[in-house]
């Protein structure tokens, strides 16, 4: 008897052959039986009109806090994602001795927006080495996780303080080429560094004072293990982002190693310059180099109030540093004040076109909810004053809780951009999944890829899409017997409705440790998510236990596509 | 040195152990004057230069070029 039969569905295997109808049964982990099963199985879905796809595979997130209080990853499974990719952009949370527990709180509230109060009260920090972080999350894994080990975390472990000050030297590079030795092993899918990324003190993170020659001697490493090296390059500039994407091919081709690079975005103002991107990793390709590009599928629509600092701000020093380092005090004294109100006035005209666009979201008092809804150009307007101007003054006259949005930052082109997500290179993820959370949801990409590319642009296939998120991801990243609904194929499934499927409306929901806050989105036409053969959501029942594993495994010796 | 296969694009480098801008332009750029050469250098690459302008990103350090830059040695070159 099998453990569990999916009946009538449409299967995409995750192949980009096209859909067929069958049965799909399961017993224990695998899949054991794709056709017409008639035999009785102890649990039974009926999955008529829907499609049954592998479970999708999230290639970059930084869910390695939140999965220490919460092993589903809320809301990235009831999405349909069995897997997630955690530690990108140079930051994981193991290995990390405690004299720098820290100092990792501090980056990660940086870099990815965490609360401190979540770390404070969500954290019991019972693990140093890489290896006892996997023994301390597996213990309530619900969705399968990948996780990278981050570059800036093994140069502080090795170098201390000095991480953060110089290059290493010929025994610090031995010593973090042991340290990753030993991640790997004990489990880790490989490498993440970044190029542009700033700890809490705005200074560069450890990753960026290594040179050329560390690089490569990690890199050496992961081609012991065939594993991967992600990074953030450049992203702003395409010149130096094709500079480092040659620089990543000749990691690739001299250690035989996958790498990728993210985020790609694709908007009104860059056409040319991602073609002149997409055209390096085309001939780097053609060499022999994987360079997977990553591209999110949602447009950026960032939430922010002055009350916590915003990357929308960074590239404006002045805002930034008193939106970072300021109390609340300081920043309406800052407003309120003639001279610091004309300075920072004088440095958001460097980028114009932003401010009348942005619409007034939030707001306590009575006066200004007529407000609500609409642009800052439609408020300066009536105002008889300028649209930062507005800005400003609506957040005096909230105490700080007035809340605005940027939508459309990112991508702005959604017919270029389903072409994009269309190119055989392109690797379809950069979610940041449980990262700035109170800036915006970072979940239901993949709806959206369904929803708008698929059904209403008819920019890719169902099962071109379906490829891209599953058995593609499992390739690059040497996950094996993942990514397919084929038999003897470890059973990560997602049962959903391509008529319905989307992602929710984005929410503001109070369910961070510490009484934090996040923007979250729920899914939509996502019936059934099974993970290793259990059934993790449903749609009626919610979250089930299930038993998520860590990926690729210390078993596996796949090299990556 | 061209690589079979792949188009010209702007030309860069790797900083060495301990370089500054002027160590970069006599390197680099032999043929100018050093101070024109270390000009054009923090022209060609705000992305370095403007970091110590900024306030951010720069170790607290006079000199703002990290191990991990890029250096451009050459303007964009023309589309």
């Amino acid at each position: 008897m099998h453990d569990l039969v999916i009946r009538n569905g449409n299967v995409v295997d995750g192949s980009g052959a096209p859909a067929y109808k069958a049965d799909v049964a399961v017993k224990g982990n695998r899949i054991v039986e794709i056709g017409e099963i008639t035999g009785a199985a102890r649990e039974e879905i009926d999955a008529t009109d829907k499609v049954v796809t592998p479970g999708f595979i999230d290639p970059h997130t930084h869910f390695d806090a939140q999965l220490l209080w919460d092993g589903c990853a809320k809301p990235a499974l009831s999405h349909g994602v069995t897997t997630i990719v955690s530690g990108n952009c140079s930051l994981s949370l193991a290995p990390l001795k405690a004299k720098h527990r820290m100092k990792l709180v501090g980056m990660f509230n940086q870099i990815e927006e965490m609360p401190l109060k979540a770390f404070e009260e969500g954290v019991v920090w019972d693990w140093e080495t890489f290896s006892e972080y996997i023994t301390r999350i597996r213990k309530d894994l619900a969705i399968n996780v990948a996780p990278l080990v981050g570059h800036s975390v093994i140069r502080l472990w090795v170098m201390n303080d000095a991480a953060m000050e110089r290059t290493a030297t010929d025994a610090e590079i031995a010593g973090m080429q042991a340290v990753l030795r030993q991640c790997l092993e004990a489990g880790a899918v490989g490498l993440s560094t970044s190029y542009v990324d700033m700890d809490e003190r705005l200074q560069p993170v450890p990753s960026r004072f290594a040179d050329a020659r560390e690089i490569d001697a990690l890199a050496s490493v992961l081609g012991e293990f065939g594993r991967v090296l992600q990074i953030v390059p450049e992203f702003y500039d395409a010149d130096l982002t094709i500079a480092r994407l040659d620089q990543l091919a000749e990691t690739s081709l001299k250690h035989n190693i996958p790498t990728t690079f993210s985020p790609v975005f694709l908007n009104a103002d860059n056409v040319d310059a991602v073609a002149r991107v997409m055209k390096r990793v085309d001939e780097q390709f053609a060499r022999g180099a994987r360079v997977w590009p990553q591209v999110q599928t949602r447009p950026i629509d960032i939430s922010f109030s002055f009350a916590v600092p915003s990357l929308l701000f960074i590239r404006f020093p002045s805002w930034y540093h008193i939106m970072r380092f300021g109390t609340p005090d300081d920043i309406m004294a800052a407003f309120a004040d003639k001279d610091n109100r004309k300075k920072l006035i004088e440095e958001a005209a460097a980028l114009a076109p932003l401010w009348p666009n942005l619409v007034f979201r939030h707001g306590k008092t009575d006066a200004n909810q007529k407000y609500i809804g609409q642009t800052l150009a439609e408020i300066a307007e009536q105002r008889g004053t300028t649209p930062v101007e507005a800005m400003i003054d609506l957040s005096l006259e909230e105490d700080l809780d007035a809340h605005f949005l940027a939508s459309g930052m990112g991508h702005n082109d959604s017919a270029a951009v389903g072409g994009l997500l269309n190119h055989p290179h392109v690797h379809i993820g950069a979610s940041d999944g449980g990262a700035h959370i109170l800036s915006f949801s970072t979940y239901g990409d993949t709806g959206y890829l369904f929803s708008h590319f698929v059904r209403d642009l008819k920019a890719m296939s169902l099962e071109s899409a379906v490829k891209k998120i599953t058995s593609d991801t499992a390739a690059i990243w040497g996950i094996p017997e993942r990514g397919l609904l084929q038999p003897g194929y470890v059973a990560d499934i997602t049962v959903f409705d391509p008529a319905t499927v989307k992602r929710g409306e984005e929410k503001f929901v109070n369910d961070v440790p510490g009484d934090g806050y996040r923007y979250v989105r729920d899914s939509h036409g996502i019936e059934t998510v099974i993970v290793s053969g259990a059934i993790a959501w449903t749609k009626q029942g919610g979250y089930k236990d299930a038993c998520g594993e860590v990926l690729p495994g210390p078993e596996a010796k796949t090299v990556a596509a | 040195m061209a690589v079979e296969g792949l188009t010209q694009v702007r030309k860069s480098i790797l900083p060495s152990e301990g370089d500054t801008w002027n160590e970069i332009a006599k390197r680099e750029l032999p043929g100018l004057a050093e101070d024109e050469a270390v000009a054009k250098l923090q022209s060609w690459n705000l992305h370095v230069f403007m970091r110590a302008a900024a306030g951010m990103g720069h170790a607290g350090s006079a000199n703002p070029i990290l191990p991990s830059d890029v250096i451009f040695v050459e303007p964009p070159l023309a589309s």
